[in-house]
């Protein structure tokens, strides 16, 4: 039933890669930023749970491993998200467990159905889709992958969390979702094609609504979490549609996002340490207090959006690509989607680091150049990848995957 | 067709981007990087023009997942590639002193040879995968070259509006072009047979296409980030990106998928629709021209004025009107940046473009106002300067839709009219700058630098050149073999002849003008409320010529409209997008959240329920404990 089931295969060494090379980044970010505030044992714990919690979703073709896993990442996030023991934290880290939880628990029923009909956890050998155990396990793959309507808990997660492991809960455990999903039902023979459709439009439309969220909210933090639940969207409508294009542009998309989410979480760690205000209300020309970041915030932000030479320029792309292949409408929606990713994200651009010129902010502190230091080799590594973007993709497409 | 063992291919593209960077990060020696690459590019560009006036040429380059990545040269790349390659050339000399000591040069720089690069690899992609990787960049290199403001004004807001505007039309064209993928397979140029509008998708696709190439073209109704940006970013940046580059590269687009790719001439709708967009943008660009009050934002409508004319040209779907627009592009990037330029050497001297400020620079800038007359009469229409060609033959083109089209001669009407207006507010604009009365405090105004007299002067000359040997030079060279299909004749153009009409016209006015009763203006005193006032207080400037124009009610509620922004493609986009947004966050805050408190509140009413019943008496335990029993035996014997 449950053995050491891995295995290794481009996807799963793909994956692992951008796992390990999130955390390392992470792990630098922490050492140089984390207050020293007690506990410091657990948060590295915390993000070496992660790490590898990711890679064994990644690396294994057993559910119940999987499920095991992903627990493990539930629980971890759990502990990271409380770190700061203030009261919104604990409550935000509650609510985050006890929705993954309740979801992945219905996601193991799923799995125990799958079982019962086809005999075995082996991804490979399940031939035989229930389509009650396929909702089940989508609600639990909602749930991780913070899709609409199971995204609530994301928002204060991203408030309460230490900005050096938000970046592995933006690159890693929000991942997770569709790594499963690639796993067992992309392409896959046995499911029938309404159930992708449904699924590519439930993605369309989470984007859509949180990225409407997005170009609302005015705190640093929450705006972060509208853009990702909005670009997981994209990922998962990636997946869903399926195809070369669909697959392997989900992929990238996981790596640029992974890439520039981190970025993105790491340089608003850096402003809110700089000037103690996570408000864009009262933030104002931040390009003043830190031309650097301002000029890597725009390369991250552009990957996000999908300009050339970022790595988010493929990603988008290939994801179109795929979600037009499968319906022109599909692309409509994507491509409105993708507009919208563009306005807000300019305009929490835009409004950080240009508008009020005149204003003056008091009590800036210097900023650590060790975390620059990591925004820049993350930005750097999003415009290599997209100016040199045949290399993932060449490996990616060398054998096929699964 | 190779250079030191390298195909010229990648040097045209490479040599500008590494010629950027390094002037970036070695500032001392940025201007000899710079003009090694923006030399190196020329001499690029001219033996790719040269050697495709043969054969097309297509290059194989990669092919990565399935996209094709290819070369392809025929006349119209060499073509335009030349010009780019003219344009950034003559925008770098003028900047070196235009620039110069200005906050942000260095990056300024940095973006033109981007621009210029990416420019070159759209113009040289075989493929419409290829020119969208570029295209995109292109936005990317805009925004860049926004933020470098002219003085110390702020220039992020404009920046913003162009990367909105701009970024959403490329999100249109990155649509138009996968629909077209999906549904046609493959997107190379040459396209081996052209694609006509029956499906839906590929009219969708096309429309979609077109609404990249038309932002980018910078026509109504996507063209408010050009007059936005006009009143803070320096007159160099206005010279290249919309005064050349992007016309250069919005109808090389709106050409290629127009006529190589699709075919629209069989569509009278789209032509229709394509003609509709250039005539309004023709006539309300230039009646919005006619009331500003910024030397710049007047180039600026003007653009998008003249862009309108190539939208016409191009849509009218006649072979005579399409060499039109091609030539009046290639007229437009003459003029254009000759009045940019000069308008920004005015500007390097009087620290100033706002119109009431400015007058009487004539005597103090005689060759700047030579170079001024003469973009002045060419963007006019006036023969023989090169405008008056091109106008003619786009006339034509409409002239010859008579059969076809019955309401014709409300294009030419429009497009006359807006050639009407076109004169107006370039006068305006030379009065109220270099004619006049001058104003106190530019008594010291000298002529501008060499640097920034030459570049105008050379496009001035062209403009003279191209019209008068219309025939021989830009259409024979440039414009004809580019087009891909053959057009009749003309018109009977004979230059010596209208020359020496002309050169007779100009002497017979003189002579009346001299022998006419002409005396020297009467001067006298200004007393105005018990005060004279001295020569300076009483300038008139030449910014009221057309304000009887807001004697009319609805004109005058239209401007102050616009100018409020109503008419902005930006801020109804903002608005929708808002307005969306607000009705998605409350969506999921009353709908999903409430169902969220809902499960709440049921889990703790069975909470509340169990916890009532476990009263902590041990007899109603027992009572429950008998009564499970009772029903599980009951269960049991059933």
């Amino acid at each position: 039933m449950i053995g050491f089931d891995f295995f290794l295969d481009r996807f799963g060494v793909f994956l692992s890669a951008l796992f390990i090379f999130i955390g390392l980044m992470s792990f630098i970010y922490a050492l140089a930023t984390l207050k020293k505030k007690g506990h410091r044992l657990e948060f590295y714990i915390t993000m070496l749970l992660i790490v590898a919690s990711g890679i064994g979703v990644a690396l294994s073709y057993n559910l119940l491993l999987i499920f095991i896993c992903w627990e493990i990442s539930t629980f971890a996030l759990w502990r990271a998200i409380g770190f700061y023991r203030e009261k919104e934290g604990l409550s935000a880290a509650s609510f985050a467990f006890i929705t993954n939880f309740i979801a992945a628990s219905i996601m193991l029923v799923g799995f125990i159905m799958l079982y019962i009909d086809n005999g075995t956890f082996n991804i490979f050998e399940i031939q035989q889709y229930n389509m009650v155990a396929v909702v089940l396990i989508m609600v639990g793959i909602l749930a991780k992958s913070v899709t609409l309507p199971l995204h609530i808990w994301l928002v204060p997660a991203y408030k309460a969390i230490p900005s050096a492991i938000g970046g592995c809960l933006a690159g890693i455990a929000e991942n997770l979702g569709a790594v499963l999903f690639l796993r067992l039902f992309t392409s896959s023979n046995f499911i029938a094609p309404p159930f992708f459709t449904a699924v590519a439009w439930i993605a369309i439309v989470s984007s859509l609504l949180l990225g409407g969220a997005a170009l609302l909210s005015n705190r640093l933090r929450s705006l972060l979490a509208y853009s990702t639940i909005s670009q997981l969207g994209f990922i998962l409508l990636g997946f869903a549609v399926g195809g070369t294009y669909g697959t392997i542009g989900g992929l990238i998309y996981i790596l640029a996002h992974a890439l520039a989410k981190s970025g993105l979480f790491f340089g608003v760690g850096i402003i809110e340490d700089m000037t103690g205000k996570d408000d864009l209300s009262s933030l104002c020309s931040v390009l003043k207090i830190s031309p650097a970041l301002g000029v890597l915030m725009a390369l991250l932000a552009g990957s996000i959006v999908g300009f050339f030479p970022m790595l988010g320029f493929w990603a988008k792309l290939m994801v179109v690509i795929g979600a037009v292949a499968k319906s022109t409408y599909l692309g409509i929606g994507a491509i409105i989607a993708a507009v919208f990713t563009l306005l807000y994200n300019w305009r929490f651009y835009h409004e950080l680091f240009f508008a009020k010129p005149s204003c003056r902010l008091s009590k800036i502190k210097k900023p650590s150049y060790t975390a620059l230091a990591v925004v820049f080799v993350l930005a750097m590594v999003s415009l290599l990848l997209g100016i040199f973007f045949y290399q993932p993709i060449n490996y990616l497409t060398a054998n096929g995957g699964f | 067709m190779e250079f030191w063992g390298v195909n010229i291919y990648y040097w045209i593209i490479f040599l500008p981007i590494a010629g950027g960077l390094l002037g970036f990060i070695i500032n001392r020696l940025r201007s000899e990087f710079n003009f090694v690459a923006l030399v190196g590019t020329l001499y690029f560009a001219i033996r790719i023009f040269l050697k495709t006036r043969g054969e097309p040429i297509f290059d194989n380059l990669a092919q990565i997942g399935s996209f094709n990545f290819r070369f392809y040269l025929d006349n119209l790349t060499g073509f335009i590639l030349l010009f780019v390659a003219i344009s950034a050339f003559l925008v770098w000399l003028y900047s070196l002193k235009a620039m110069s000591k200005r906050p942000r040069e260095r990056v300024f720089y940095l973006y033109l040879s981007l621009t210029l690069a990416a420019a070159n690899a759209v113009v040289l992609s075989g493929n419409l995968i290829f020119l969208f990787i570029f295209w995109n960049l292109l936005v990317f290199s805009l925004y860049g070259m926004l933020q470098v403001a002219k003085g110390d004004q702020d220039s992020s807001f404009a920046a913003r509006k162009a990367i909105t505007i701009i970024g959403v039309a490329d999100y249109a064209l990155m649509l138009g072009i996968v629909i077209l993928l999906v549904t046609v397979g493959d997107v190379d140029f040459p396209v081996a047979e052209k694609l006509t509008l029956s499906n839906p998708w590929l009219i969708t696709s096309y429309i979609l296409i077109m609404i990249g190439a038309l932002a980018k073209l910078g026509t109504m109704p996507l063209h408010t980030w050009i007059p936005e940006s006009a009143k803070v970013v320096p007159a160099s940046t206005l010279a290249f990106i919309p005064g050349s580059i992007d016309k250069l590269l919005g109808v090389y687009l709106l050409i290629r998928v127009s006529y190589f790719i699709f075919d629209i001439s069989g569509s009278m709708s789209l032509r229709i629709l394509l003609m509709v967009i250039g005539v309004v943008s023709i006539v309300v660009m230039a009646l919005a021209a006619l009331m500003q009050k910024d030397a710049q934002r007047v180039l600026a409508f003007s653009t998008v004025s003249q862009a309108g004319y190539m939208v016409l040209g191009i849509g009218t779907g006649m072979p005579v009107a399409i060499a039109g627009a091609l030539f009046h592009m290639l007229n437009n990037v003459l003029y254009k940046s000759v009045l940019f330029m000069t308008v920004g050497s005015v500007e390097d001297r009087t620290r100033t473009t706002d119109l009431a400020l400015l007058g009487g620079l004539g005597s103090k800038m005689p060759v700047t106002l030579f170079a001024f007359v003469i973009a002045v009469l060419a963007i006019s229409g006036v023969p023989p300067f090169n405008g008056f060609y091109s106008k003619w033959m786009i006339y034509q083109g409409i002239i010859s839709m008579s059969n076809q089209l019955p309401l014709w001669f409300i294009f030419l009407i429009c497009a006359m009219f807006g050639s009407i207006l076109t004169l107006a507010y370039s006068l305006k604009l030379l009065h109220a700058i270099f004619l006049g009365q001058k104003p106190e405090s530019l008594n010291k105004v000298k002529e501008a630098r060499f640097v920034m007299v030459v570049p105008p002067l050379v496009l001035a000359l062209a403009c003279v050149v191209f019209g008068v040997f219309a025939n021989i030079v830009p259409l024979k060279l440039f414009v004809l073999p580019s087009l891909p299909f053959k057009i009749g004749s003309i018109g009977f153009w004979s230059p010596n002849l209208a020359t020496i009409l002309i050169i007779v016209g100009i002497i017979i006015g003189l002579i009346i003008y001299l022998i006419g009763t002409v005396s020297k203006p009467k001067k006298s005193r200004v007393f105005v409320g018990g005060e004279t006032l001295n020569e300076d207080e009483a300038r008139v400037t030449g910014i009221d010529f057309y304000s009887s124009i807001t004697t009319f009610d609805m004109l005058d509620k239209t401007y102050s409209f616009s100018e409020g922004g109503a008419f902005d493609f930006y801020n109804y986009l903002q608005g929708a997008a808002r307005g969306l947004a607000y009705i998605f966050k409350n969506v999921i805050n009353y709908i999903i959240v409430g169902i969220y408190r809902s499960i709440g509140k049921i889990v703790r009413a069975m909470g509340n329920l169990t916890s009532f019943l476990h009263t902590g008496e041990l007899y109603n335990y027992v009572g429950w404990i008998f009564l499970g029993g009772i029903i599980l035996m009951l269960l049991l014997a059933l």
